[in-house]
């Protein structure tokens, strides 16, 4: 059977819900933040089957939340929140996904379109030299286990400690680029071989560098504080926790599986495989979690680094980049959100979806408290960026989150047969965009076609009160593995 | 081989058949080799590499998802597209296997992980065994 517009309640514009009479495996009801025509899309693949299967997990509270960004997965869709019962409630590895704390670094620079459009080829070129990218591909840092891990326990501060970073790197990344509960003996030895030679590395797949220029600002006094202004040049770094990370899950999603049956938990797909939080294999999890979050930290920080390093050889050493946020979209997390009446801790399970803290919020820098976190959602490779700040009605809506990206509506597949990667070159190309690639096939894979409207994604955000527009980027150049 | 990809809006979602558990999982592996090496693998070909591979498992799902993922690690770890296996052992929960695969400089495809997602080996109208794997991509 499929799930329809006639399954959906419409609670507003934007926000649509699934009640929980819809199966009786549901143990909460199921969200969705869309607007009205976006729903036709979002009903073409398994999403909100999936989203249905999330409302089933032990623990958990409120409702399975989907972005309007959502599209499947597999467990969990991509682009959805699950916030579970601490410390008893489930914790699922399939709720973060493979590549752990995939995310976003926005670097701001000084320079502004004009005075710096005759050099961005060259920088772009840059670029692409420096910073490894494409499948498996190592990067230029070899750690040994002792250093290794360091960097899992300490994350972006490990970077910052061995030059590659600065205090206002840490202090303009969520969680500080550290999450203290990392326990890198959790990591098993396979992943740490993984990841051993991949910091400093973008990957594959839609992992990206890219130089933007700041198109629109729709919030001034948001902007002045997240330190952007129109005709701004900035830079997009959107990687993760590369192997490592993806050992990282497959190694405790099947220890998940096994133990399952011992924590007495049925669940519709294996996918969601899960255990209590303060079980052992629960704690387990989260440590390696943690750890692999680290390692994605302290990737970025070292792609940004190594963007520094490009910059700094095309524009001069006094041409700096700062970092105005760096936050992650795929990840879970113990916080604090008011439920049912009152203050409670919860695990929440970001997959595709960011963080979304509202002014006034302890955990986000002192500079952006009157304004909100700053939330960087990606477009497609061609299409429009936007900055957003975080809200309260996000915590109250979806404990404190957002969309991560576009989302993709058409398959790679699909993709490549529509068009050839030398036809998207050649278009961005058309369209003044700079692009550096190992991949021409990828290329066509992550085609602008490939994803929603970013507009409509952003509108529906905007519209459900969980984040709102400060500043629109339009994509210079970018490179990509 | 007896496997074919159908659509996944964001990841590669394979049907893989065999007449038994041991085709199957052969199927499977080859499979795999193709989405991490498009067209390397030709029938016949000199394989340079040879991997010893154990696995227990609660079912045989499970077992064809954690044999994958086992194989995926040391792809990864050794820089070698695995193509083919003699399996010595798949019942109860149990396979022993020697994979053989063939070094390379690099992969065409990143595959993150091998998911449980839809996995479930059932028998066919024509009396084969398949399933379905979702790779992350």
């Amino acid at each position: 059977m499929d799930i329809g517009r006639d399954n959906l309640k419409k609670i507003s514009d934007y926000v649509w819900e699934i009640p929980r009479a819809f199966r009786s495996d549901m143990r909460v009801s199921a969200r969705i933040f869309a607007s009205e025509k976006m729903l036709p899309e979002i009903f073409r693949d398994h999403s909100l089957w999936q989203l249905v299967n999330v409302a089933t997990l032990p623990g958990i509270i409120g409702s399975a939340v989907a972005m309007p960004d959502v599209h499947e997965g597999y467990g969990f869709p991509v682009g959805g929140v699950a916030a579970t019962e601490f410390p008893d409630g489930t914790i699922s590895p399939g709720g973060i996904g493979y590549d752990i704390n995939c995310g976003v670094r926005i670097l701001l620079s000084d320079l502004s379109f004009p005075d710096a459009e005759g050099r961005l080829g060259e920088l772009n070129k840059r670029l692409y030299r420096e910073i490894p990218s494409g499948v498996g591909r190592g990067g230029n840092l070899r750690l040994d286990a002792t250093e290794l891990d360091r960097v899992l326990r300490c994350g972006a501060r490990r970077m910052a400690e061995r030059g590659c970073g600065e205090e206002r790197d840490l202090e303009n990344t969520e969680s500080r680029g550290m999450l203290p509960d990392a326990d890198p003996a959790a990591v098993s030895d396979q992943a740490k071989n993984r990841g051993r030679g991949q910091l400093g590395t973008i990957g594959a797949g839609n992992h990206f560098v890219q130089t933007d220029v700041v198109e629109k600002v729709f919030d001034e006094a948001a902007a002045r504080a997240f330190g952007l202004s129109e005709r701004q040049v900035v830079i997009l770094i959107h990687t993760g926790s590369r192997g490592l990370g993806h050992q990282v899950a497959t190694d405790h999603i099947r220890k998940m599986v096994d133990a399952m049956e011992r924590y007495d938990i049925e669940l519709p797909d294996r996918e969601l495989a899960s255990a209590p939080f303060s079980s052992p294999e629960g704690q387990a999890y989260f440590g390696a979690m943690a750890a692999a979050a680290n390692f994605a930290w302290a990737n970025r920080q070292a792609v940004a680094w190594e963007v520094r390093k490009a910059w700094e050889a095309v524009f001069g050493k006094e041409r700096r980049l700062s970092t105005l946020y760096d936050i992650a979209h795929n990840i879970a997390k113990v916080e604090e959100h008011e439920i049912d009446g009152e203050r409670r801790k919860a695990i929440v399970h970001r997959k595709g979806a960011t963080r979304a803290f509202p002014p006034g919020s302890h955990e986000i820098p002192e500079a952006y408290r009157a304004s909100g976190q700053p939330v960087v959602i990606p477009g497609s490779m061609g299409s429009a960026s936007y900055v957003l700040a975080g809200t309260e009605t996000a915590m109250e809506r979806s404990f404190g989150s957002a969309c991560h990206g576009a989302g993709r509506r058409l398959s790679r597949k699909g993709a490549r047969r529509e068009v050839r990667g030398k036809e998207v070159r050649r278009e961005l190309m058309e369209r003044g965009i700079y692009v550096e690639t190992g991949s021409l096939s990828g290329l066509a894979e992550e085609a602008p076609f490939a994803y929603k409207d970013i507009h409509d994604v952003v509108d529906a955000v905007e519209g459900a009160g969980l984040a709102r527009k400060v500043a629109l980027l339009r994509p210079i150049a970018v490179i990509k593995g | 081989m007896a496997y074919e990809f159908i659509e996944h809006t964001a990841d590669i979602r394979m049907r893989v058949s065999g007449k038994a558990l041991t085709e199957l999982f052969s199927s499977a592996l080859s499979g795999m080799g193709d989405i991490l090496f498009p067209g390397l693998y030709k029938e016949g070909m000199p394989l340079d590499t040879e991997r010893n591979v154990s696995i227990v498992s609660a079912d045989p799902t499970v077992l064809l998802i954690d044999f994958l993922s086992e194989v995926l690690t040391l792809s990864y770890e050794e820089s070698v597209v695995f193509c083919e296996c003699r399996l010595e052992k798949v019942e109860n929960g149990m396979l022993e296997a020697t994979v053989y695969g063939r070094k390379v400089s690099g992969f065409k495809e990143d595959v993150k992980a091998v998911t449980y997602h839809e996995a479930d080996i059932t028998e066919n109208e024509e009396g084969c065994l398949e399933t379905v794997v979702v790779f992350d991509i």
